[in-house]
Order: structure tokens, then C-alpha cells, then sequence
């Protein structure tokens, strides 16, 4: 729901045509009842809460931009994380068994990376939910979890690669991998020209989230994604806890 | 008790969200084999459907969101639900009208209030009271 309710007013004669955001959401008020009343019955512990959001908050695009740039300077590695990339993101930080001992409850621990070439592109989604490679990638970002994405990049990844700004010709095949409550995927982008002799730091600074999501290429010249519009949160987490 | 206002208002925004269709649904007598089958596709299972061009927007988390996310994560770990009956049943099978309406997380709390009461962990009433204890302690600042 990535759209702005606030402008549409009552303005086909006396039709509610969308709910009012009230002071505190009705969201914002049955999150805190349903975590009091899952504390005061004793299914979990305000320590075990708070453990779980500290690791949620540690979580960001920046292992995978390591373990990228690794990849990229370091040909053994990049066999080890293409034979079983689970495994290999131990090298880079990652432990995929994290929070609990077992992974987090809804992402699992099979992890696969998918390697670009020059004459092939690959590109994640999750068509039936919002499956992502959460340890490794951070929370995903609202348009990949949004019916929009997963409706048509699996048939139409081209025009969406476009609206993204990414325009690959044709020559190029464009890989979708459909990601699943089993696996989790992310993009291991080429490495571009402009970046010889460049460091395992300087090159993980150029490989931003978009990049292995698969939506953007990483480029000599760019340390971020390309600006798009923000949507910002009534309540957003606060800055300074939040770590990414 | 709402008042008549307050139900009139009700009834007027659920008549909106009913024709996900756009046809009288009041349990007709029979309905066509074309109807069968787009009543059982699952809401969630949209991958290779038309949409138009999209404005891909960064929407900034709410802190709502996050807490969700780690209440429903926690009530994993801890054994209270597993993934299948998160994803599936809370998260997915809620019917095209709520599945779309909701926003994201809106349906990841909202399934774990119906889990948590559908296991007999809370009842109802116990839910109820407790949003209205947390609104009244908003209300007050």
C-alpha cells in the first residue's frame, strides 16, 4: 500500500473513501495488546523480545555489500559462496543460525547466490509472500513486499527493471528467481570496469541493496541507490536505535 | 453500544470494500465454473498478473512494524506458531478485500490476535479489554 490516504477527502458527495488516520493507529494499539497480554501469559520474555529486536536492528544491507566485494577479489571465496553460500556468509559475519540457535522462525537458513555474467542478470522476488534474505540483506524494502513487484516482474521483468532505471539490452537474459519459504536468494552483481586495484572496503561501498536485489548494477561512480520517493513513517523506529 | 452515526458510517465503508467483484455476492444459489475457480485462487498467489507502471517508493518503517515483526518472530521461537500457520493461514488466506485492504504488517499483528485467541491462549475478552486499556492509556498521554 504504498499510497498517501491524507488527500483523499469526501469529494463524490458524503462517501468515506478512505478510513482516517487516527492519533495512534488501530495497528499501533493491538501491536502493544498483543505483545503485553503474549508477555503477562508468559509465551515469551520482555529479555527475549528485546534480544530479537537487537539482532532485527544489527541486520542490513551492508554483510551482503562485504560479502560481494569479497567475492569480487577473492576467486576461492566466490566458489566457496557459489558451492554453499550458508555456509560461506560465516566469513563475512553472517550466521544464519542467529537469533535463536535455529535462524530466525521465518526465514530458515538455505541460502543461495545467483551470479551475473556479462550476457546474463538476475533479479529476486518473492511472488507468493515476501521472502528475502533477511540476515543477510536486512529487512526488505515495502515495493518488493508490494503486489505491483511481484505481479510483474516475473512477466514483465524488462519494463520493470525500467521503472527502476536499469535498462539492459536485449541480448542480456534476465533471470527471475522466485525465492521461498525454503531459500532464500540474492544477486551476485559483475563487477564494474572503473574499480581495478580498487580494495575489498572501497568496493563494498558501490554495492548497494538495489544491486542485489538485482534491480540496479553497481557502478564505479555511485555509493548509494538512486534516489526515489520516501514515504516517511508517522512513528518511524527511532534513529538512534536503529542500526543501519 | 455505537451509535446510529457510528454504525451508518460502519455499514457505508463495508459496503465499499464487499464487491471485490463488482457482483451481488449475497451466496447466489449456484455460480459458474469461471466463478468457482477465481473464488479458490489464493488472494496471495498474484505472480504474472497485469498491473500497471508503478512508482517503486522507500517507505520508512514504523516502529509499529518493527515491534510487529519481532512479537510474531518471538511467538515462533518460543513454539507458540510455526511458519505454515503464519504465512498461510494468518498472513494469506484472509479472503482478496482483507488480504489487499490491510497494510503488510497490519495483517501479521492482526493474525497473531486471532492465533493467540483461536489457541485459547487469551479469549476474546481478554483481547478486547486489553486494547481498550492500551487506547484509554494513550488517550490519557
Amino acid at each position: 500500500m504504498a499510497h498517501d490516504h491524507d488527500h483523499e477527502h469526501d469529494h463524490d458527495g458524503g462517501h468515506p473513501a478512505a478510513p482516517m488516520v487516527a492519533e495512534v493507529t488501530d495497528f499501533e494499539i493491538l501491536e502493544i495488546a498483543v505483545r503485553e497480554l503474549a508477555i503477562e501469559k508468559g509465551l515469551f520474555t520482555v529479555d527475549e523480545h528485546r534480544k530479537f529486536t537487537e539482532w532485527a536492528e544489527s541486520i542490513g544491507p551492508a554483510s551482503g555489500s562485504r560479502l560481494v566485494a569479497k567475492a569480487w577479489t577473492d576467486p576461492a571465496f566466490k566458489a566457496r559462496v557459489l558451492a554453499d553460500a550458508t555456509k560461506a556468509s560465516l566469513e563475512v559475519g553472517i550466521d544464519w543460525s542467529q537469533p535463536t540457535g535455529f535462524g530466525t522462525p521465518s526465514d530458515y537458513t538455505e541460502f543461495r547466490v545467483l551470479e551475473d555474467t556479462p550476457t546474463l542478470h538476475h533479479v529476486i522476488v518473492c511472488t507468493l509472500c515476501s521472502c528475502y534474505p533477511r540476515p543477510m540483506l536486512g529487512h526488505s524494502p515495502y515495493w518488493y513486499r508490494s503486489p505491483n513487484y511481484r505481479r510483474r516482474i516475473v512477466r514483465w521483468p524488462r519494463q520493470v527493471l525500467a521503472e527502476f532505471g536499469l535498462i539492459l539490452p536485449p541480448e542480456i537474459e534476465i533471470r527471475v528467481e522466485d525465492s521461498n519459504q525454503k531459500c532464500r536468494f540474492m544477486v551476485l552483481p559483475l563487477r564494474p570496469a572503473g574499480t581495478e586495484g580498487w580494495t575489498e572496503q572501497q568496493l563494498a561501498e558501490i554495492v548497494t541493496r538495489d544491486c542485489m536485489i538485482g534491480v540496479a548494477l553497481p557502478r564505479a561512480d555511485r555509493k548509494a541507490d538512486d534516489v526515489r520517493p520516501v514515504h516517511a513513517a508517522l512513528r518511524p523506529v527511532p534513529h538512534e536505535e536503529a542500526g543501519r | 453500544m455505537p451509535s446510529r452515526s457510528d454504525l451508518k458510517r460502519l455499514y457505508d465503508v463495508g459496503a465499499q470494500l464487499a464487491p471485490m467483484t463488482h457482483q451481488q455476492q449475497d451466496w447466489p444459489y449456484e455460480i459458474s465454473p469461471d466463478a468457482y475457480k477465481a473464488y479458490l485462487q489464493p488472494p496471495h498467489d498474484v505472480g504474472g498478473q497485469a498491473s500497471g507502471p508503478s512508482v517503486f517508493e522507500e517507505k520508512e518503517e514504523e516502529l509499529w512494524e518493527l515491534n510487529t515483526y519481532v512479537t510474531c518472530e518471538v511467538l515462533g521461537w518460543k513454539g507458540v506458531w510455526n511458519s505454515e500457520e503464519r504465512r498461510r493461514i494468518g498472513n494469506n488466506d484472509l479472503g482478496a478485500s482483507l488480504y489487499y485492504g490491510f497494510p503488510y504488517y497490519g495483517r501479521w499483528i492482526w493474525a497473531a490476535a486471532r492465533m493467540l485467541v483461536d489457541k485459547k491462549h487469551i479469549s476474546l475478552m481478554e483481547l478486547l479489554e486489553k486494547i481498550a486499556e492500551v487506547k484509554a492509556r494513550h488517550a490519557a498521554g
